[in-house]
């Protein structure tokens, strides 16, 4: 996967220039009297991925120019995709709402609409697979760990 | 400081029709506390609820809000709503020592200290083989030998740093990320003496540890031979109070009925048994007007020694 | 050892409570472990938040129950469906589904049963008897020890984790750099936090496991949905002649001996694993038998090897833990967390100040494995039916439980939104295979590495030659030299060859 790796490659040494450049420098802190200043952990941390993803990065680069392929794959599959980003946006959508509303009281809608998405058509597994786990949720919060409904 | 004022009157003025309320709880109460569960501050919180909950006849739940030494813990506590029925129980520390060094949303003034249950133990320790086991036999050992220092707070370890100072002694410092690391430094003789936030209670009984100093501005009652820095005169101390936190602007009557809860709490054999037997703190009962006196006279101290 | 502790510590393990919480943590496991894709790691983590309201013994224990009945029940879906409910039971897959095939489910599941409870039973013994003489020795070891013996835990690990070494080491950078975020353990001061009081305390655990561990694995398998949807299993049907007989538990007894010892091996070593484990067990049995081609075909021993050594891991990875509060995978990373939620530091001083707790975690083990047997030979018809659940029932309620375990922390939104970053980061390592192990351990050992580093360079005062009169630093040192060593040769040879190594959980 000569494509895949140069991307990824260049995106975690990508990152770890990031951290060395700007995040480091900026909000690692200084303390002149350690020993071990506070910036040189992260900063190991930061040149392994730099040096490490850039040598994958290098790699798949000279892989990619030995087959003579392209850079970017020429059969883009949208729908698979798609398929595969849906729950992202799905959870991303529910945390959204849990900043409003518990997630005690519409878990069993976030549930049962995932259910429906990914072909579940049995109604009584959709109410049993729904209910259950949040009955158990608030058994657990409210009465057990006594942190009031979450 | 106007914001403030114009805060509390108006939040006295919108909970004054609603002051009839003597029956006071009427819903379940929330009990924040702004560490995750487990430590010191959540067991005693835990029992503490338990205990108001028989007092107040309302479920008191308890919720952990985690981070930064409880620092967000209070910066929520400054946006609910003051109608008490969301309090904070916790050290005072994020109030009189976090705000000096980091830059945090919230202020002395923002908070109401109702009543501290339970002292902090802030002590100086040593273990039992070493060849010193006071105070003044450790700084005497100092004069003549590099010594080594255990810290667990900025504060500890700028107070140590001003001792050494003042006594000339060629002291290095070393970080240990709380008590569980404390303890086999200090047990393995890898450091000469350490700060200890309450864990040598769990190791002076079996004699292998020895403190040789409280930081507190008092004796504890647990070692009543043991002195202060400041009874040995050195001007510095750590105190910290667990104390029952409400934001600025409850009613109150409803302010005296917690001040009742944690009164009827401090002389509960159950919170009792727990606080001294398990976590080591004494447990008292400090009303608001001295509370919030302490609150802002360590808040004082605290700056002066950072200041340095 | 002091008898008095044993006794109390045993009359805990035999209470009410603890037989719910420890059986209620093997059927937990055993269920989650016969359910291919959910992985013991995704389980440990969404149970954490239950065993705040437990007393510290029965949390632990019903963690460790977690762990064990995962491991023996993804033997069940290895053998029912060839699709191994754990990595760590592909092995048993090799034989266990032929032998299914061949009309004797029930035998190959009482197999692997047998196999893995012996292994587990013997493990423990062993993890008691190495665990507590090794802390002894342990509580003699200071920040140099310490130091060294993370530096090398880390760079085995990172060794060892499987497929491209310079994207394990990437990751392992990744998980470095994450490490250090929160406030600076000397100066108090924040580190890379821009800002944001909730990291003060450093990024939450619990969200870096949920989210990379858990939620990710959904959003993979939930992906695969797409080209595969559930394989068939074996039914088990009422056949008297299908069961496991005494001549069949003789012959593979020494195979189940063999493969307990090297699972406790393995365990033992930080960073390897139980696949490893359990696919080194398969490969000597095979070597040592007599008729080494009916391996693969249906052959008893095969299973034996694999499931014995499989379960073996599980105690042992608990000698590091215990000994030195280092965890040696995942899971036991995990178990850390767990120790902390509850006021306990694991390491060596833990059988000092808490021997009644250990000696009980100890008991509670061994009624473990009592309750697996038990539940496991019983319960044989229920578990063959779970396999029959199909994953896409299984995502939805665990996104829910992910979800609701970290309200349940109390880190409010912020923390939902760092779930979710390191869900994210969890797919896109599994689906660009960098290992996302490397990075969990790295991210945990960290922080400890730098605090150990920093003190033996204040304590010593720069001073190198401290270290010569510290011949167990020096040891570990040279070790970790070589380890260092040993991986660049490594990379360097394998550089044409694509490799392909087990991830080690």
């Amino acid at each position: 996967m000569p494509r895949s790796d140069f991307w990824s490659g260049l995106a975690v040494a990508g990152f770890g220039l990031l951290a060395l450049l700007w995040m480091i420098p900026n909000y690692a802190g200084s303390n002149p009297f350690a020993q071990m200043p506070p910036e040189l952990v992260p900063g190991i941390g930061a040149w392994l991925m730099l040096v490490c993803g850039g040598i994958v990065a290098v790699k798949g680069l000279v892989q990619i120019l030995r087959e003579r392929i392209s850079f970017v794959t020429t059969e883009f599959n949208w729908a698979a995709v798609g398929w595969a980003a849906w729950p992202f946006v799905y959870v991303a959508v529910a945390i959204w709402f849990m900043s409003f509303i518990k997630i005690t009281w519409f878990g069993a809608f976030l549930i049962a609409g995932m259910l429906l998405l990914l072909g579940e058509r049995r109604w009584y597994m959709i109410l049993g697979c729904s209910v259950v786990p949040v009955v158990l949720l608030y058994v657990l919060s409210v009465y057990m760990m006594r942190v009031g409904v979450v | 400081m106007k914001k403030t004022f114009a805060a509390i009157l108006g939040a006295t003025m919108m909970t004054a029709p609603m002051a009839m309320a003597d029956d006071w709880p009427t819903r379940p109460l929330t009990m924040v506390i702004g560490f995750a569960p487990g430590g010191s501050t959540d067991i005693q919180g835990r029992v503490l609820a338990n205990v108001m909950e028989e007092y107040l006849g309302q479920p008191v739940n308890v919720v952990n809000q985690p981070g930064g030494g409880s620092a967000v813990a209070f910066t929520r506590l400054k946006n609910t709503e003051a109608d008490g029925n969301t309090f904070l129980f916790g050290g005072t520390t994020a109030l009189t020592f976090t705000p000096i060094i980091t830059p945090v949303e919230y202020e002395i003034d923002d908070f109401e200290y109702l009543a501290a249950v339970a002292l902090g133990q802030n002590a100086i320790v040593t273990s039992a083989e070493q060849p010193f086991s006071t105070f003044d036999e450790i700084i005497a050992h100092g004069k003549e030998n590099q010594m080594t220092y255990a810290q667990q707070t900025p504060l500890d370890e700028a107070i140590m740093r001003a001792i050494a100072e003042e006594e000339g002694l060629d002291l290095a410092i070393v970080p240990t990320g709380g008590g569980g690391g404390m303890a086999p430094l200090v047990l393995g003789r890898e450091v000469d003496f350490a700060y200890s936030g309450g864990t040598h209670a769990q190791y002076t009984p079996t004699g292998e540890m020895v403190v040789a100093a409280f930081m507190s501005a008092e004796r504890s009652p647990f070692y009543p031979d043991t002195p202060t820095l400041m009874e040995l005169g050195y001007d510095y101390s750590i105190e910290d109070y667990r104390t029952i936190i409400v934001p600025q602007g409850v009613p109150e009557n409803v302010k005296a009925r917690l001040l009742e809860a944690a009164e009827y709490a401090s002389e509960s054999q159950a919170f009792k048994d727990i606080t001294e037997g398990n976590t080591f703190f004494p447990v008292v009962f400090i009303g608001q007007e001295e509370m919030e006196a302490n609150v802002r006279r360590i808040r004082a101290a605290t700056e002066e020694v950072m200041a340095d | 050892m002091d008898f008095s502790a044993v006794g109390a510590a045993a009359a805990e393990a035999l209470t009410l409570a603890s037989f719910i919480g420890i059986g209620g943590g093997v059927l937990l496991g055993y269920v989650v472990g016969v359910i291919p894709g959910l992985s013991r790691s995704v389980a440990i983590s969404i149970a954490i938040p239950m065993t705040f309201y437990m007393s510290p013994y029965i949390a632990i224990s019903f963690l460790i129950g977690l762990s064990k009945g995962t491991a023996a029940g993804s033997a069940v879906s290895a053998i029912l469906l060839n699709a191994p409910g754990e990595a760590s039971s592909a092995a048993t897959a090799l034989d266990g589904y032929p032998m299914a095939k061949q009309g004797k489910p029930k035998t190959a599941l009482q197999i692997g049963l047998i196999a893995s409870v012996m292994g587990d039973i013997l493990a423990t013994i062993i993890l008691i008897f190495v665990a507590i003489p090794f802390a002894r020795v342990a509580l003699m070891f200071g920040p140099y020890e310490m130091a060294a013996i993370l530096a090398f835990a880390l760079v085995f690990i990172a060794g060892l984790s499987g497929g491209n070494i310079f994207k394990g080491l990437a990751a392992g950078g990744l998980g470095i750099l994450l490490g250090t975020v929160g406030l600076d353990n000397q100066t108090g001061l924040p580190r890379l936090t821009f800002g944001y009081t909730e990291l003060m305390d450093g990024m939450p655990l619990i969200a870096v496991a949920i989210g990379t561990l858990a939620l990710s694995e959904m959003f993979v398998q939930s992906e695969k949905l797409r080209y595969e949807r559930g394989t068939m299993s074996v039914a088990l049907k009422k056949d008297d002649s299908d069961r496991m007989t005494w001549p069949i538990f003789r012959r593979i007894l020494p195979t189940i001996l063999r493969g307990t010892g090297v699972g406790t091996f393995v365990g033992a070593l930080p960073g390897l694993g139980p696949s490893v484990g359990s696919f080194m067990s398969y490969g000597m049995a095979q070597k040592a038998a007599k008729e080494p081609e009916r391996f693969g075909k249906g052959e008893p021993k095969g299973i034996a090897a694999a499931e014995s050594a499989d379960n073996a891991v599980i105690p042992a990875a608990l000698i590091p833990l215990f000994g030195l509060g280092i965890p040696g995978n995942v899971s036991a990373a995990l178990l850390i967390g767990a120790f902390a939620i509850h006021g306990i530091t694991v390491g060596p001083l833990l059988l000092r100040d808490n021997p009644e707790l250990l000696y009980s975690i100890f008991a509670g083990m061994i009624l473990a494995s009592v309750i697996m047997l038990a539940l496991g030979w019983f319960g044989l018809m229920f578990f063959a039916q779970i396999t029959r659940v199909p994953p896409h029932v299984v995502i939805p309620v665990v996104i829910f439980f992910c979800l609701a375990g970290m309200m349940l922390q109390g880190y409010g939104t912020f923390g939902l939104i760092i779930l979710m970053g390191f869900a994210l980061l969890g797919y896109l390592m599994k689906k660009y295979d960098y290992s996302f192990v490397t990075f969990l351990v790295a991210f945990i050992i960290t922080p400890m590495l730098e605090l150990n580093l920093r003190q033996s360079i204040i304590l010593s005062r720069g001073n190198w030659e401290i270290l010569l009169g510290r011949p167990i630093a020096m040891f570990f040192i040279a070790c970790t030299v070589l380890a260092l060593v040993t991986l660049i040769i490594r990379t360097f040879r394998t550089d044409k060859a694509a490799a392909g190594a087990p991830n080690s959980e």
